[in-house]
């Protein structure tokens, strides 16, 4: 007997049990690795904001979603191998008993073993890699199929290096004690039933008197191997904190950023202009969800405006309300604002002179027919130069910009509010057109903005109103506003739908580790099991009672990972969330969902076991 | 196949396993009746197939050719269900290791047969007072398998074994494991069955119980060598 043989003899004679593990490692470094890859690739690197895309605002709160979610998944990654790990050895102790007795040195008994480990942890974690290429591959593909940008870029291999290598060792680490533990127990304790079993301890668990027979085994099985059993509890606790993050999460934030972007572009738009403009203004909505450069402009030539007979052809259509803008491009300017120190009273200077590139839209304040969400509040014409500006130029640009000022064309604008809004991926300026008409010398507007009364006939209003500016001046046309909206919207909703993916692993990981643990039960009243049945149970006793201890141990952990998982959802992950009926009926059916797969799947070795003859079970105790 | 006094009918019983390349044959041709309210002991060297023959009279095994009958029906040709169900109905089985269940009070394990018929509670109750007294156990009736003796926990096994009052009643070398004055009180409880009617049928090395059995088999190797009525 080699010390290579062996341990290969040993894990094949173990099939259902070594692939467990093979499997349950594997996919936690795949989801590990999913991550990491799938972040980098949408354009948010996990520790690095990658700017391209989307908006400051939405870039943290996916960075902030990401960095928990994978946290949460690297740690379930954790439990799960320690756990998996410490049942494999579990139910070596009889064998590792056995040599002992039999005169096997304990160096030797340790060295099989231990090779057993790096066997199953090396081909786990290259499995997993593996399949955390091949997920990203596939999403990378989906993301194109569903006709975003996404390329195939090389794969990182230092990343999937340093992923193999960091579960490598941390299997190895959580796998080395319970075999070093294992190897230490006295061989008369380690081959006794008594001891293998815990039989010489009366069970915590009295249970009523009334209690059906099979709830009392269950029970008292479970309260037997307790150290088990809390594991696994730990273990699914966390898969489900994992589950609950990740499903209410991404179905609340999902639907908070969708109301965030239908707010600022505004549903069931539409927008005038010349198409020079119209193109332009396109492509500064579609930089939200793919990553481009726009051509430079120049926004202020006359035949951009929009002319008086536009204008008055416009305000004949009835059930339309329209807001004109004027939209420029300049160099913006942080001016510094001061606030109160609260310890000492006095004045304290706060920011810088930075400059940027905006995107400047006057807009007429009591006209406007977007709803953007704020902080702060929107601009009031009466009170003259202020400004609201976009989440990524004030969290790039400046320090409090509600206690500062921006400079524009000259001028100096108060900033009154910071509002999220998809154009120019929030680098825009609003101000007052009043007040931009004056500083930049321009009388015209060069947009015109439209909203269509909902109880209108929208398509015929929409034709008219092409019409009616075509036979002005045919240079200029209707862009619709909602077919860019959706596509920003789907974006947000491939984003979420990805992140809500990658527990997915994990709760495979997770129902393996469930059904680990059912073969580690069913092991240990395998004797129990065969006499219940040579006295006279159906078969479906048995499956009746490992069902009752799955159940036991995935409702305490359902019950804690989901409440521990919701306080987590709604405390850290998203400011003033949207919860409405609908997701939460959604949230509660996913997790339903969750729960009844994962408790199926462990019923599998009960299943397989029940249909074992009894002379075979009974031979093996 | 019955008649009503006929409980057991074995014909040209074969058992054979595969243990890797060697096919091991347990039982050859055994061939033997055993009418109601007879005590039968098997007996035999170790591994001569006793355990097989008592496993097969239980449905917890079935024959390779061959038939057996127990109380009219084929045990070969039935599914784990029904046997299941006759083994709680008709049959108690005590086997040689005890195997009471660890998790359960030996209340308990005298009952849970009894709740699989889905008797009432309180008869349930009453018979395991009952059979716990009978076998002289009922002031330790709330105590744990591990908390008992071998002997005690035969006796138990024994109790268990009575719980549905099944007519036929088999027990795998009762006195194996136990000394000399366990084992007597042990050959009393087989006795005092065989006198309230019930058939019993023993495999067993021990003198003593083959001494009080109205029908002996011996096996060798396998082979049904002698019928000693």
């Amino acid at each position: 007997m080699s010390e290579t043989f062996f341990p290969i003899n040993d894990l094949l004679r173990r099939k259902l049990q070594t692939g467990l593990v093979i499997f349950a490692l594997a996919l936690c470094v795949a989801s590990t690795l999913f991550l990491l890859l799938l972040g980098d690739k949408i354009g948010f690197g996990i520790l690095s904001m990658a700017q391209n895309r989307l908006t400051a605002s939405f870039v943290s709160v996916f960075s902030n979603f990401i960095i928990f979610v994978g946290f949460l998944v690297f740690l379930v990654g954790v439990v799960i191998v320690s756990f998996m790990v410490f049942v494999m050895m579990a139910q070596r102790v009889r064998d590792i008993g056995l040599m002992k007795a039999a005169g096997c040195p304990n160096d030797l008994v340790f060295g099989y073993f231990m090779n057993e480990l790096v066997i199953v942890s090396v081909v786990g974690c290259a499995f997993g890699v593996v399949l955390g290429i091949g997920a990203d591959y596939a999403s990378t593909s989906l993301l194109s199929i569903i006709g975003f940008h996404a390329a195939q870029e090389p794969i990182n291999f230092w990343v999937a290096l340093i992923v193999f290598v960091s579960f490598l060792v941390l299997s190895l680490i959580v796998g080395a004690k319970p075999v070093l533990d294992t190897t230490q127990i006295e061989p008369t304790k380690a081959i006794s039933p008594s001891y293998y079993y815990g039989l010489t301890k009366e069970s915590d668990f009295k249970g009523s008197a009334k209690a059906g027979i099979s709830f009392k085994i269950a029970m008292r099985s479970l309260f037997r191997r307790r150290s088990a059993t809390l594991r696994i509890i730990f273990c699914l606790t966390a898969v489900f904190i994992l589950v609950t993050v990740a499903i209410a999460g991404g179905l609340i934030a999902d639907e908070t950023t969708r109301s965030w972007i239908e707010k600022g572009v505004g549903r069931n738009m539409i927008m005038i202009a010349h198409r020079d403009i119209s193109n332009q203004y396109r492509l500064l909505l579609e930089k939200f969800y793919e990553a481009r450069d726009t051509p430079s402009l120049n926004y202020t030539d006359e035949k951009y405006q929009i002319t008086n007979a536009i204008l008055e052809r416009l305000s004949l259509i009835q059930d339309v309300k329209f807001e004109a803008r004027l939209v420029l491009e300049a160099q913006v300017e942080e001016i510094e604002g001061w606030k109160i120190d609260p310890a000492t009273a006095s004045t304290i200077p706060v920011g810088d002179s930075r400059r940027g590139r905006s995107l400047i839209v006057g807009v007429e304040p009591e006209k406007t027919l977007s709803e953007w969400l704020l902080d702060g509040e929107f601009l009031n014409s009466s009170q003259g130069f202020e400004a609201v500006i976009g989440d990524s130029l004030a969290r790039g640009m400046f320090s409090e910009p509600l206690n500062q000022s921006v400079k524009v064309f000259g001028a100096d604008f108060d900033i009154v509010g910071a509002c999220l809004d998809p154009i120019n991926n929030g680098r825009v300026t609003y101000v007052p057109l009043e007040d931009l008409q004056n500083v930049t010398g321009i009388s015209a507007c060069n947009i015109v903005l439209a909203k269509v009364e909902a109880s209108a006939n929208r398509e015929n209003l929409v034709s008219q109103i092409a019409t009616s500016v075509g036979a002005v001046d045919s240079k200029f046309e209707v862009l619709e506003l909602n077919e860019i909206l959706d596509n920003q919207v789907s974006f947000l909703g491939y984003i979420w739908s990805a992140i809500m993916f990658l527990p997915l692993f994990s709760l495979s990981a997770a129902a393996l580790c469930l059904i680990g643990y059912v073969i580690l039960s069913i092991n240990e009243q395998r004797q129990e099991f065969g006499v219940l049945r040579a006295v006279g149970a159906q078969p479906r006793t048995v499956v009746k009672i490992v069902a009752t201890q799955s159940l036991l141990v995935l409702a305490s952990s359902y019950g804690a990972g989901i409440s521990l998982g919701i306080i987590a959802t709604l405390l850290i992950l998203m400011p003033e969330p949207l919860v409405t009926v609908y997701s939460i009926l959604e949230i509660a059916g996913w997790l339903l969902i969750a729960l009844a797969v994962t408790f199926i799947f462990s019923l599998y070795p009960a299943v397989r076991f029940a249909r074992k003859p009894i002379l075979e079970v009974l031979s093996q105790t | 196949m019955e008649t009503d006094d006929v409980v057991v009918m074995a014909s040209l019983l074969c058992k054979s396993y595969q243990m890797g390349d060697v096919k091991v044959e347990a039982l050859k041709d055994v061939d033997f009746d055993v009418e109601k309210g007879k005590f039968v002991a098997i007996s035999g060297a170790s591994g001569s197939g006793k355990t097989t023959l008592l496993n097969i009279i239980s449905g917890i095994d079935k024959p390779t050719s061959g038939a057996i009958f127990v109380y009219g029906e084929d045990l070969g040709a039935k599914d784990e269900n029904f046997l299941a169900s006759f083994r709680c109905n008709k049959i108690g089985f005590v086997f040689q290791s005890y195997n009471l269940v660890s998790t359960l009070t030996l209340a308990e394990n005298v009952a849970f047969p009894m709740e699989w018929l889905r008797r009432p509670t309180e008869d349930t109750e009453k018979r395991v007072g009952y059979l716990l007294e009978t076998v002289g156990l009922k002031h330790r009736a709330e105590h744990f398998p591990f908390q008992l003796s071998g002997g005690e926990q035969q006796r138990v096994a024994f109790a268990r074994a009575l719980a549905n009052d099944p007519p036929l009643l088999l027990a795998d070398e009762p006195t194996g494991n136990l000394d000399a004055k366990t084992s007597l009180k042990i050959i009393e409880i087989l006795q005092k069955l065989k006198n309230d009617g019930k058939t019993v049928i023993v495999a067993t090395h021990d003198d003593r119980i083959l001494k009080v059995a109205d029908q002996k088999l011996y096996l060798a190797d396998g082979k049904l060598v002698s019928l000693d009525e």
